[in-house]
């Protein structure tokens, strides 16, 4: 290091006034931190290149084989390009969205810890509320991004590969094209807030445990054994509490006559999900000491 | 009005500052810059801090000392809101974390501990994108705070592949960023081999010299002294020791020649005479303790007895062996458990 180069600007010395106090930085410009670091992560564009990329293989997989006539509009999918976004939507319930979203959501807070920047961030002019509120708007946005790019990339490829014929409904009726896409694309929209709902677990994790390996993990552990415990019978009062339940309220929109009950019911399980868990992730950042690094 | 302690082993009458005035340090103000009172931070059964007293005055450059595990980095985590003191009063500025929560930091910077960075972003990056959680406005001030730590031409290279000494300097970098009044570093020369403990200390003689506020935390009793005008000793939570350097080092004693012989018990032996000269055996050789012209005269009385001398060398400076006295003995020992009291911090 050169010892001889000039200071920047520095106080002026003894009884000086110093610096008005460093404007507070705000959520906003915390969020854009988030989303810049987020962007620079090569798994965070991965993540998204496998949602932009992986439909589009998945159809002309299927496109070339016999239908997977076992699962819900397997055997549609040569029919329709409405019924395989459909399937994908069903498959990508069970363990896909778990682990897309936690792979930023359950790392977001723990990297800071693996990293040691706490310290770094917390001892600029940005509150832990601040920092936890812009990081869960990030984990968010990355959660709206990933479903949409998944959305729209398992849509426009199935209707550029297989096309746009009517869609059977689930009680056989004939859904016409037009109609059907609005209601692939709202089937879609439903998975929303219970993803919401997984961003949130994996924060949740992620704050508690200060590791980012139990934040990825977890929750696809836990959307699995949730996935299991719904299936089994005799849990009628438990079962609508699941988070991985609202991801099935889809059905609905494909019977005649619809019923969108359910769906509003996985909008209020999905919400109650979020606010504890991130009830519990603000308390558990705020009270904590930092003392790693 | 100082109060006297009782003699330090080494029979010099120490004035360990519990209850007087700190001397005035050129071009410090009566301002503080950091008030701390009765501090205390407990984990469990283990108090790590325990009602430790600390008062920086502005343009002071002012060190807190001590070996590991003394509670040094607690006080300074606590400082910067990290954690939760469960007790005492913590102001910086006149400002405090319960009143003013982020706004307390306001003209503060610093690092604890090693700082650290997002590996896979390049330093640059990392210095935009703290200049943007403080305001944006630093930003300006990148090429400039960059340049000081001669950064300048590694800046777009990823933190990841920097050296501990290039993190160390980027960290100087962030806290210039954000022009602070008052520099806290903890450990600053930690880890960097000689040349760049060297510029670490240049830099931070430089910064202090503009008139910055310095809190220096360190267990180097020489990067102390070096660089900073008053001195906190901390052990085991507590403060031991409270004043100016000049003051310690008044304290201190007389530095050992480590003396070996072809008879060391008759070289004590014809030691006990001596006027102005005190022997102590200590690790199989002999500390010889005394006015130069006292230690020439025992040298050549040696010879004269015909025991010969094999090395003499230099002990540890007066300033460390005053370090370890104070940070490694008993805690029945006379100087240590002091306090500094409220009204040296007035």
């Amino acid at each position: 290091m050169t010892t001889a180069r000039a200071l920047p600007t520095t106080p002026a010395g003894p009884g000086h006034a110093g610096p008005s106090p460093a404007r507070p930085a705000g959520v906003g410009t915390a969020y854009r931190w988030e989303i810049t670091k987020l962007a620079a992560l090569v798994r965070t564009r991965a993540a998204l290149a496998a949602a932009l990329v992986l439909p589009p293989l998945v159809v002309l997989v299927l496109n070339g084989q016999t239908p997977p006539v076992d699962t819900l509009y397997g055997r549609y999918v040569h029919d329709s390009g409405y019924a395989v976004p459909l399937l994908l939507l069903g498959f990508a319930t069970q363990f896909v969205y778990p682990l897309l979203t936690s792979l930023v959501a359950g790392d977001i807070f723990a990297s800071e810890d693996h990293f040691g920047t706490w310290k770094t961030v917390l001892t600029r002019s940005v509150s832990r509320s601040q920092v936890f509120w812009a990081k869960t708007l990030a984990a968010s946005t990355f959660a709206v991004v990933l479903l949409g790019v998944l959305a729209t990339s398992s849509i426009v490829s199935s209707l550029l590969l297989v096309g746009h014929q009517p869609l059977t409904g689930l009680t056989g009726q004939t859904i016409a094209p037009g109609r059907a896409l609005g209601l692939v694309a709202a089937a879609w929209a439903t998975d929303l807030p219970p993803l919401i709902g997984f961003t949130a677990l994996a924060i949740l994790l992620s704050v508690v445990s200060r590791n980012p390996a139990v934040g990825v993990v977890g929750p696809v552990v836990i959307g699995f054994v949730m996935s299991l415990v719904g299936s089994v019978g005799g849990i009628g009062l438990l079962r609508p509490a699941l988070l991985t339940t609202p991801l099935e309220s889809w059905h609905g929109l494909f019977t005649d006559p619809s019923f969108h009950g359910v769906i509003w019911q996985g909008v209020a399980v999905s919400a109650v999900w979020t606010a504890v868990c991130l009830f519990l992730a603000y308390s558990s950042l705020r009270r904590r000491d930092i003392t790693g690094g | 009005m100082c109060a006297r302690r009782p003699a330090l082993p080494w029979g010099v009458p120490a004035f360990i500052v519990t209850s007087c005035r700190l001397p005035s340090v050129a071009g410090v103000t009566d301002q503080l810059a950091v008030r701390i009172e009765g501090l205390t931070k407990r984990y469990g059964s283990l108090t790590a801090v325990d009602g430790i007293d600390i008062a920086v005055a502005e343009g002071e450059v002012y060190g807190v000392l001590g070996p590991n595990g003394a509670g040094k980095t607690t006080v300074l985590r606590m400082l910067f809101g990290l954690i939760r003191p469960d007790a005492g009063v913590l102001e910086v500025f006149g400002r405090s974390w319960e009143q003013n929560g982020t706004d307390t930091l306001a003209g503060v910077a610093g690092f604890i501990e090693s700082p650290k960075f997002y590996p896979y972003l390049t330093g640059r990056k990392n210095l935009q994108l703290l200049a943007g959680l403080d305001g944006g406005a630093a930003r300006e001030r990148i090429d400039e705070v960059l340049d000081v730590v001669d950064l300048t031409g590694r800046d777009r290279d990823k933190v990841g592949g920097y050296s501990f000494g290039m993190r160390q300097r980027l960290g100087v970098a962030a806290s210039l960023l954000r022009d602070p009044r008052l520099l806290v570093l903890d450990e600053p020369a930690n880890g960097l081999d000689p040349a760049g403990i060297r510029d670490m200390r240049a830099l931070v003689h430089r910064l202090a010299d503009s008139g910055l506020t310095v809190l220096l935390s360190s267990h180097d009793m020489a990067e102390v002294e070096e660089i900073c005008d008053n001195v906190t000793i901390m052990k085991t939570g507590s403060v031991v020791y409270h004043g100016t350097i000049s003051a310690l080092r008044a304290q201190a004693p007389p530095q050992a020649h480590l003396l070996r012989t072809t008879d060391d018990a008759a070289a004590a032996r014809l030691a006990a005479g001596a006027e102005g000269l005190s022997v102590a055996t200590a690790e199989g050789q002999l500390a010889v303790r005394g006015t130069q012209d006292a230690i020439d005269a025992y040298v050549r009385t040696l010879a004269l007895a015909g025991i010969a001398p094999r090395s003499l060398t230099l002990g540890e400076a007066p300033l460390e062996a005053l370090f370890f006295m104070l940070t490694e003995a008993s805690p029945d020992s006379p100087p240590h458990g002091t306090r500094t009291d409220q009204e040296a911090l007035s």
